[in-house]
């Protein structure tokens, strides 16, 4: 029922973009450690992860990219998050996750703040 | 569309059922049922949000941790809407919830950037008017919430 992802990397000057396609799950983890293990082994200091507007988030999926997150802290990154509907961003400042994630309207909002 | 078909079944004028077998994903079937039925009552988009998201978390405790997982079990999900209150009730074969968790706990395992057991129901209260953890039937357990029209 739930599908895979599919998760597209593009350096954008000094920041790595992570253009995550599908639905943020628990099946999502082996895809969204992969996808952060390559862009770590890169050497991202920042790394943007956009997501589908459309994209179904669920508790698992926010577990996952919480476990991430506490990755890019170990590692001192720079994260910042695109692509949220209004409900997920509702929800993402709800959880807490924006006190490690700043989230941003655009992509060009995103490369301007983080760049 | 036709396994979707036979898992939907109109109860009353105001109330359907859906029953999903226990495995990761269905929920997706009674979300989408939830929010065409919220739709009809006269929902805002963003309290459909909100329903959608606390329907998939009840039916994902369902699964997971109600039913564990076994194929050969179902989640029945009732869906009323009466008097501007829409309720939903979702049913697994369980046991229900040994130790509620606490949202204190639950965010404080997110500062630390720890796994947050517990998350779908943090989700649950804070997204829905009124929610009923725990209560016991002769065939298992069931959550029920409220979603107000007027709110």
């Amino acid at each position: 029922m739930t599908q895979a992802n599919e998760i597209q990397m593009e350096q954008l000057g000094a920041v790595t973009l992570l253009d995550i396609r599908g639905d943020i799950t628990i099946l999502s983890e082996s895809f969204l450690n992969d996808a952060y293990e390559d862009a770590n082994n890169q050497g991202a200091g920042k790394i943007l992860l956009k997501f589908q507007e459309d994209a179904y988030i669920n508790s698992g999926g926010i577990s996952v990219l919480i476990q991430l997150l506490a990755k890019t802290e170990q590692n001192a990154q720079q994260i910042g998050i695109i692509g949220l509907s209004d409900h997920f961003t509702k929800i993402f400042n709800m959880v807490g996750i924006t006190k490690f994630a700043k989230i941003y309207k655009t992509r060009e909002d995103a490369l301007e703040a983080m760049s | 569309m036709s396994a979707k078909k036979q898992m939907v079944r109109r109860i009353n004028n105001h109330a359907v059922e859906v029953s999903l077998p226990s495995k990761l994903g269905y929920e997706r079937i009674a979300m989408d049922c939830s929010a065409s039925f919220a739709k009809m009552a006269g929902f805002t988009p963003q309290r459909i949000e909100d329903l959608k998201t606390a329907v998939a978390e009840a039916c994902l405790n369902a699964i997971e941790h109600g039913n564990k997982n076994h194929p050969d079990t179902r989640v029945l999900v009732t869906m009323n809407f009466k008097d501007d209150r829409f309720s939903v009730s979702v049913k697994d074969g369980g046991n229900g919830i040994s130790r509620l968790p606490r949202d204190r706990t639950v965010m404080r395992r997110i500062e630390n950037l720890e796994p947050p057991k517990g998350l779908g129901i943090y989700l649950i209260k804070q997204l829905m008017d009124e929610v009923e953890f725990n209560k016991m039937t002769k065939d298992g357990h069931s959550v029920k919430m409220v979603i107000k029209l007027k709110n």
